[in-house]
């Protein structure tokens, strides 16, 4: 059987698909917009009007990994430092929501992991505090300095980051090739257990595109993005801008050993699915929770993340 | 020649040199029941089963009522059908001599099994029953189970 990849990988991705936990999502949001209502009835004047952002906010979610966050931007004058912004923050949540979440210090945000609910859910936000650089400068700019705690992120060893979180989001906006190609890398970050950075894959696959000829059917623009990253990462002068600041390249974030680590999984990757298409399944699954959900009425079901063959079992017994 | 299930809405295509390979063997075997494995490939859309092969079990117990099958040492088979073919064990296939094409308990039981079973991948089996005589095929049915039932195809 010649495995059509494209429609295979046009499935992994319906499977994955965000509608498929509304319900979850909702909730989500319901806590989403609580928080929102307590920062701004807490901070008042003392902040512009917190956004959304994060993977659901970007398009760029899958239904077994998603983040929604809270961006708060501070005025220039609420606190001397950002370190005391993200402190009173961090205090004022654990206040508030201590007792049905917890509230823990991360990078450049406050999560708050709420307590398991009755149908077993785990909802969680992060909540990123940022400052305006100047009184009243963020109305025209949208620029923010970001607190970063102990920085592992950039190789200098800066305690803060200036970005543009909407600038960010803008950047990826209309994108829906390129979201459908982040979309199936993390899908294979998520279960090969990879550690890149979503961000690192947001931003190359759009460079990618902007660079190559990436075109053809899913997966030839998958193989494409994947080449991309493959000959690229291990040039020593290769660059991903944050288009939050162009001054921050997240490459930085991967040392040289991570980026032939990246490049070598690419190639391999490459070589494996097309020596046979049927490793495409291991690399990228179906979601099984939701597969039944498509299949049951209809089709020959195959059972998750089987690139291996079917074979019976050892004894049965026929009337 | 195509057949197909409504409950899944999908179809099976089998040549009839092939059905009729298996049949023969069959009869060989009559009066006691005999079997063994069906290998296929899928559509890509998984709408369409193309029955490719059959494989006959190293060990096995045959009598008029009732046929048990080993796949011991035949694993190596399936794995290098898959690699390098892309098919795959989808179901079972077995005679009922001198009798009808309809499914026993035995059989469904045997069926809930195979699609229970970890290193079976696929998640609905084919069981073909062939009803025969001491010479000749008299019928068969093709089923495809799912959630534990068994529906013939038409
Ligand atoms: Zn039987």
């Amino acid at each position: 059987m010649s495995l059509k990849k494209q429609e295979y990988l046009s499935n992994v991705l319906s499977t994955h698909r965000m509608s498929h936990v509304e319900e979850l999502v909702n909730k989500f949001k319901a806590k989403r917009d609580e928080v929102k209502t307590t920062l701004q009835d807490k901070y008042g004047s003392d902040i512009y009007s917190p956004f959304d952002s994060g993977s659901f906010k970007k398009h760029t979610a899958i239904n077994i990994k998603f983040d929604l966050d809270i961006v708060v931007p501070f005025k220039r004058n609420s606190f001397d430092t950002l370190e005391k912004m993200f402190d009173d923050l961090y205090e004022y949540l654990e206040a508030e929501f201590g007792d049905v979440a917890e509230v823990r210090k991360q990078k450049v945000s406050i999560g708050l992991l709420f307590k398991t609910d009755d149908d077993g859910d785990d909802v969680n936000l992060d909540v990123v505090p940022g400052r305006e650089f100047n009184q009243d400068q963020y109305s025209e700019d949208r620029k923010l300095n970001l607190h970063l705690r102990n920085n592992t992120i950039f190789t200098s060893d800066s305690t803060y980051i200036q970005t543009n979180i909407q600038e960010q989001i803008e950047h990826i906006n209309g994108k829906s090739d390129e979201r459908m190609v982040i979309r199936l890398l993390k899908i294979w970050k998520h279960y090969n257990n990879e550690d890149f950075k979503s961000f690192l894959i947001e931003l190359i696959t759009i460079k990618a595109f902007k660079k190559d000829d990436i075109s053809g059917n899913l997966w030839e623009k998958l193989e494409g993005v994947m080449n991309y990253i493959k000959e690229n990462v291990i040039k020593e002068d290769f660059k991903l801008k944050d288009p939050g600041n162009s001054n921050n390249n997240v490459m930085d974030t991967l040392d040289n050993a991570e980026r032939t680590n990246l490049s070598n999984r690419m190639e391999t990757l490459i070589d494996r699915i097309n020596n046979n298409a049927q490793n495409i399944k291991s690399y990228f699954p179906l979601n099984d929770d939701f597969e039944d959900e498509e299949s049951s009425s209809e089709g020959y079901g195959i059972k998750i993340g089987s690139g291996i063959a079917s074979t019976p079992p050892s004894t049965e017994r026929f009337g | 020649m195509k057949i197909k299930n409504h409950t899944r809405k999908v179809e099976l295509n089998i040549d009839e040199n092939l059905l009729e390979d298996i049949a023969s063997i069959g009869i060989k075997h009559y009066p006691n029941e005999f079997g063994g494995f069906l290998i296929g490939e899928y559509s890509n859309n998984f709408k369409n089963l193309n029955i490719t092969d059959f494989i006959l079990p190293n060990s096995y117990k045959g009598s008029p009522y009732l046929f048990e099958r080993s796949a011991l040492g035949l694993e190596e088979k399936f794995e290098n059908i898959f690699k390098e073919k892309g098919n795959y064990y989808i179901g079972e296939w077995h005679t009922h001599p001198s009798s009808s094409t309809k499914f026993s308990k035995t059989d469904l039981d045997a069926m809930i099994n195979i699609a229970n079973c970890e290193t079976v991948t696929i998640k609905n089996p084919i069981l073909l029953i062939l009803s025969v005589s001491k010479t000749t095929l008299n019928h068969y049915t093709f089923y495809i189970y799912d959630d534990k039932k068994l529906t013939p195809y038409e």
